[in-house]
């Protein structure tokens, strides 16, 4: 697994990890190359792995599955506000994620995409400048009430014109 | 709110130590009884942030002058192909500018001595992406020291380097903070003798603050002062350590609920200062976290403090507390500028000090007393300062905690008086002191927060309006003899660029939507303006080059706070589209993000 995948850096978490993986894949392989079948590469795509990541608290999260038990759940959405309050999510994204250091998440507009599952990736596994990995750090079901409370905010009129009288 | 400016000529001074009054006439520009303070000879360089280990930014070139300043005109520009907040200022060494750019930290080294300023050299360091999003407030950066042959300068990710200054190889990098821990360093180094003095930014995350000395030939650190904690973290000796004001031990621990100091903030993010003959550095430390006050009850020594530190083993001598249990956001990070001006008749060694609370200070520099402090701005989350004490006299109905809701109508805002990002100058011949400010109020209403590393520790949403006048800032000339403002320029946006002064008796500063400016250092009257193409929120200098002739450059391109508070100047994500904020709703009109350095001339 590891030998078809670049992979610039890798934390000594997700080594140890993938080298678990990795030598129970090449035994299986190696076993399957003997009895003539070929050795193909069955195992799932690692996980997201960002260049480099903070992962908030410390740990690393592992993989995840990607659709929204919460969608268009309205009680969901509001926990998912007072989430992103005491997850400090406001402290670089604003009150009411209008944006501050990290930006708006309230202008329908996305870095990395903003589908339910998209915008679960960019909070559980973290992005490029800073953006943590929540994975590490809170239970699947409460980022994807985040999610559900993003995708409930109620955009601008009109967000791309400013203008001045 | 209650206006304290004072503005009578004739003026009653107390005199502190011997308890007489004493009468002292100040004639507008000058203050009377100052001795002239033989100014040395200026070799045109500028070798360090703050120019001089003094850090007055005054240059001794008078070419440029009030009579003939309206002909300054441009005579180069350079783009220097990031945008974010270009804080800090360029060097000027042996006809050589270094120039570093906010996140990723580029060094630039422009050859002067050839006409169109070619580069020599740039340096490109790895730095890693991850700091952008835990620097609080932008990517910037404060700026190299030139020292015994080397450039030095952080990177925002934690890093020191140091390169040879005449070819930009890289002679050693240190790792002095912990991104992850919501450390960043966008400090300029500040270097005494065989040390390199760093800090660290992260009072918005909890950090444990810090000052850091590497050895300069080889960068390996050689002591660790923390702001807070037990006496042996601060190096607070027993015999040593003499604040005037405050006598027990362990104050770094015992003016904290249980271990709140291992969170509380105290960043070191400003400008440092250095008296050879004391052998003392002077910094100041940020504020304390989280923003909410009752979660942390005491006094939180040492932040939003003056801190006296030997260089070479980093004991503290003494130390001084601004805004005891800060509950504003009042950084104390602000520079310390070392001068010797006569207060109540005397000529007294001081540092004097603008901070975010909106009072200026005039204290001895040898023990930490407190001999002026008076309001520079509006102020009036406290009535004075107690200069028996050293204590603010707090109005209590401005205090801020969960438990008192929204409290309205508090100046000036947690941007500060002045920001601390912004240096003050000094000139000798006027002994005025030439200070950015921003008038403003604010509503602070906290809000309970919890500490996860890595991650925010604030606890506070406080909008921002002008304040008295409508007007948001100013740019004022300080006399701290006696602490009272003596002429103001005032603008339309907060004041945001450092300032610089020279024998010529011109003093510039820039604006937040983009004007670089020339003033009469004794008058205010403003002599030039230029539009440099994006909001100055860096500090200009003034060199002399190759040719003789006397030099202004300065940085453009608005970012720091500003990045934050008026986020629709930003343009060039499509995916963080903001509305005008309320206060400033019309900055993006003048302004919007960039990166240039400008070189003016005669």
């Amino acid at each position: 697994m590891t030998r078809q995948q670049t992979i610039r850096r890798i934390p000594l978490g997700v080594l140890a990890l993938v080298l678990a993986l990795g030598c129970n894949a090449s035994h299986t392989d190696a076993s399957r190359a003997r009895e003539g079948a070929p050795a193909a590469d069955k195992a799932p795509p690692l996980a997201i792995v960002s260049e480099s990541h903070i992962a908030a608290g410390g740990a690393l999260p592992a993989g995840a599955t990607l659709t929204n038990p919460y969608a268009g759940d309205s009680a969901a959405a509001t926990a998912g506000a007072a989430l992103f309050t005491s997850m400090n999510c406001d402290g670089c994204h604003g009150g009411g994620a209008t944006g501050w250091v990290g930006p708006s998440l309230a202008d329908g507009r996305w870095r990395y995409g903003g589908s339910a599952s998209e915008i679960f990736t960019s909070i559980y596994y973290g992005r490029r400048y800073g953006m943590p990995a929540f994975g590490g750090l809170m239970p699947k079901a409460g980022i994807w009430r985040i999610v559900t409370y993003l995708q409930s905010l109620t955009l601008p009129n009109d967000v791309p014109t400013e203008s001045w009288k | 709110m209650t206006r304290f400016h004072l503005t009578s000529v004739l003026m009653t001074v107390v005199c502190l130590t011997a308890g007489t009054w004493a009468t002292v006439t100040i004639v507008p520009g000058r203050a009377a009884g100052a001795r002239a303070t033989p100014t040395p000879v200026d070799d045109g360089d500028w070798t360090m942030p703050g120019k001089n280990y003094a850090s007055t930014r005054y240059s001794g070139l008078s070419e440029i002058t009030p009579a003939n300043v309206g002909h300054l005109h441009p005579v180069w520009t350079f783009s220097t192909g990031v945008l974010g907040g270009h804080e800090g200022q360029p060097l000027v060494v042996h006809n050589t500018m270094y120039v570093v750019t906010p996140y990723p930290n580029t060094l630039y080294a422009f050859d002067l001595s050839q006409p169109d300023y070619p580069l020599k050299w740039k340096y490109r360091p790895a730095v890693s992406p991850n700091a952008v999003g835990v620097a609080c407030c932008d990517a910037v950066n404060r700026g190299a020291f030139y020292a015994d042959g080397k450039i030095l300068y952080n990177l925002l990710d934690g890093h020191t380097v140091a390169l040879d200054a005449a070819t930009g190889r890289q002679l050693w990098e240190t790792t002095i903070a912990d991104v992850a821990n919501g450390e960043t360093t966008p400090i300029a180094p500040f270097v005494v003798k065989n040390r390199v003095l760093v800090g660290a930014s992260g009072g918005e995350f909890g950090i444990h603050g810090w000052v850091k000395a590497l050895d300069l030939q080889t960068g390996r650190v050689a002591w660790t002062g923390y702001n807070m904690g037990p006496d042996s973290a601060l190096l607070a000796k027993p015999g040593v350590f003499k604040p005037y004001y405050d006598h027990e031990s362990q104050l770094g621990v015992s003016t904290w609920p249980k271990d709140a100091w291992q969170i509380g903030g105290a960043p070191v993010w400003g400008w440092m200062s250095y008296d050879s003959t004391l052998d003392l550095v002077y910094y100041g430390t940020g504020n304390p976290a989280p923003y909410n006050p009752e979660q942390r009850a005491g006094d939180n020594k040492w932040t939003t403090s003056v801190m006296a530190r030997r260089p070479e083993d980093g004991s503290l001598v003494w130390a001084y507390q601004f805004t005891p249990h800060d509950s504003w956001d009042f950084d104390a990070t602000a520079g310390m500028i070392l001068v010797d001006l006569p207060v109540a008749g005397k000529l007294r060694k001081v540092l004097v000090h603008f901070d975010k609370n909106g009072f200026a200070y005039t204290i001895d520099r040898a023990t930490g007393q407190v001999l002026v402090a008076q309001p520079f701005v509006d102020v009036n989350w406290a009535k004075r300062i107690d200069l028996t004490t050293g204590r603010p006299v707090v109005d209590s109905s401005k205090l801020t905690g969960v438990s008192r809701g929204n409290v309205k109508d508090i100046c000036p805002t947690l941007e500060g008086g002045t920001s601390p990002a912004s240096p003050v100058a000094y000139s000798p011949r006027t002994h005025l002191f030439y200070v950015s400010t921003n008038n403003m109020c604010m509503d602070y209403q906290a809000t309970q927060t919890a500490h996860i590393r890595g991650t925010p520790y604030i606890g506070a949403n406080s909008p921002y309006y002008a304040g008295p006048g409508g007007y948001m800032g100013a740019f004022e000339a300080w006399d701290a003899s006696v602490g009272r403002v003596v002429w103001t320029i005032k603008e339309r946006y907060p004041v945001w660029s450092g300032a610089v002064a020279t024998a010529g008796d011109v003093v510039f500063y820039g604006t937040l939507d983009g004007w670089m400016r020339a003033a009469d250092a004794r008058t205010g009257k403003v002599l030039w303006s230029f539009k440099v193409g994006s909001g100055v929120v860096g500090n200009p200098i003034v060199y002399r080059g190759p040719d003789g002739k006397q030099y202004l450059a300065v940085y453009a391109g608005i970012g720091g706070d500003w990045f934050l508070l008026a986020g629709d100047v930003g343009s060039d994500d499509p995916a963080d589209v903001r509305p005008p904020a309320d206060f400033v709703k019309d900055l993006a009109r003048h302004t919007s993000r960039g990166g240039l350095v400008w070189i003016f001339a005669l």
